[in-house]
């Protein structure tokens, strides 16, 4: 576990090592790759001036209304369709070519049905994160322990006491992984529809760094894109060891 | 039965194409917006006629299969590399990591920087956004396979060589289909991207060329036209699968 440790440690700190002296050393044109001291700079520098904050607020206030909308839709939806088998069969079909398909082509046509604002990128947050959510979900009811069901019912258990004290504490580590496979896909979503046409938002930031070529600007906003979608799976992650541990 | 479920779902695409034909020929919705299954058959059969489809679907489908054959490569190379060497997979776990969890498709305007805009930004974005699922399936993979076959074929003189062709890669073969077929929805993901954002050519430069047109009909015909190709190449990668596992007696085998 040490040797692990040690040995990821050494080249993360090579890969910066080289990404910081490359371009010193006249190897690379830091335009393209930037550095690290660059990315550093730049950063101090978005977050000093006015701008920053009103982008961070959009895009999180975006995601926050569309992966929120995700969960409602995606949890009610999946536990009625894992419950009730022939509504499963019926609309299986359609989901899986949904989730078979780079849920970003319908970019373009949310931007026809809602336009350049939010709404547009509300929806693809809830497009992105929904079907994973549902999927989840679903696969949780129908993963609970038969015999479960069959010793509540002996014990005179209505149908919707089975649901509730049965299948739903059941199904919900499922559920916890469906809402974290769903969260990146939001926090993607919602950054990639900034890109392709907004006027605000850190996506929009990040085209427009890059298409004034400061590569140092535009790292800076991707790694903090990243870092909340890390720190955010990291958390429900978290949540879900505790829910494993806690059903044993 | 077990037709049962394949029946309903015709059913269900079936059902689901009347209705939309009908609210938009009753006129309950308009037809801007959401089109119509009979325009869409219309508009796919123009430009299949015309050639446009086609040329399209060719242009898509090289970036798709340079960029995804790249990531192939790379991937199972890196992954058995790292499941046969523990110095290589700790190496490598920082940056598999990273690419795993970051939202990868917002790098794509330093692709542009680096490569251009166009075809070689789509291949490069491609092979990133599947790489890792590949490389980190195949690692998974290998490092599943039962110890006791390894020393078992080790005792009876297997070299190295002998292990990774008859014991290693058949018994870590299921994960790492998983892995290709994964793979191969984030690889459509990125050819479709790529070509939304800056391309001259494609399926997803033309859903894109006529969104801005807000011709709703042909958008959402080159739209079906990658639902197909989605789910063709994810149940051709399923089937592959099952019959590479099939030989498995018993879960966990």
């Amino acid at each position: 576990m040490n040797y692990r440790a040690l040995v990821s440690t050494i080249t993360a700190i090579a890969f910066f090592a080289l990404w910081e002296t490359a371009p010193r050393a006249g190897i690379v044109d830091p335009t393209y790759t930037s550095q690290p001291s660059r990315v550093v700079a730049a950063g101090w520098e978005i977050i000093r001036t006015g701008g920053f904050l009103r982008d961070v607020s959009v895009s999180l206030l975006e995601f926050t209304i569309g992966f929120v909308l995700a969960i409602a839709v995606g949890v009610s939806l999946g536990l009625l369709l894992g419950r009730f088998p022939a509504l499963r069969y019926f609309l299986d079909p359609p989901i899986m070519a949904v989730y078979a398909t780079p849920h970003l082509a319908l970019l373009p046509i949310i931007v026809v049905w809602l336009g350049i604002g939010m709404q547009s990128k509300v929806a693809v947050a809830f497009v992105s994160g929904v079907i994973p959510i549902l999927v989840n979900a679903m696969a949780g009811v129908r993963g609970v322990e038969r015999s479960w069901i069959t010793a509540a019912r002996s014990f005179c258990a209505r149908e919707w006491e089975v649901f509730v004290k049965v299948i739903l504490p059941a199904s919900i580590p499922s559920v916890v992984l469906g809402i974290r496979l769903g969260l990146s896909r939001a926090v993607l979503g919602v950054v990639v529809a900034e890109m392709y046409q907004s006027q605000v938002g850190l996506g929009n930031e990040i085209m427009r760094y890059g298409s004034e070529f400061r590569t140092d600007y535009l790292l800076f906003d991707v790694l903090l894109v990243s870092a909340f979608g890390l720190a955010a799976t990291s958390a429900v992650r978290a949540l879900e060891e505790r829910l494993w541990t806690a059903g044993e | 039965m077990k037709s049962a479920p394949l029946l309903l779902g015709i059913i269900s695409f079936a059902v689901i194409l009347v209705i939309w034909e009908a609210v938009v020929h009753f006129g309950w919705v308009n037809p801007f917006f959401v089109s119509q299954p009979s325009a869409i058959a219309g508009s796919l059969s123009r430009s299949a006629r015309s050639g446009e489809l086609w040329h399209n679907f060719a242009v898509s489908l090289r970036e798709f299969a340079t960029g995804y054959g790249l990531a192939v490569a790379v991937g199972i190379l890196a992954g058995a590399l790292a499941g046969r060497c523990r110095t290589v997979e700790y190496a490598l776990d920082p940056f598999l990591w990273f690419l795993y969890s970051a939202p990868l498709i917002a790098f794509y305007p330093i692709f542009v920087l680096w490569f251009g805009l166009g075809v070689p930004t789509v291949i490069a974005m491609t092979f990133l956004l599947s790489v890792t699922q590949i490389a980190t399936n195949t690692l998974k993979g290998i490092q599943s396979v039962n110890p006791a076959l390894i020393r078992a074929a080790k005792s009876f003189g297997a070299t190295e060589r002998d292990l990774l062709w008859k014991v290693i890669l058949p018994a870590s073969i299921p994960m790492i289909i998983a892995g290709l077929r994964l793979g191969i929805g984030r690889a459509l993901m990125g050819v479709v991207v790529g070509e939304l954002f800056g391309a001259t050519a494609g399926l997803g430069y033309s859903i894109s060329y006529y969104g801005g047109l807000l011709k709703t009909t042909d958008m959402i015909a080159s739209l079906v036209v990658i639902v197909v190709l989605g789910v063709l190449c994810t149940e051709g990668l399923s089937a592959l699968e099952r019959r590479f596992d099939s030989w498995r007696i018993g879960p966990g085998s």
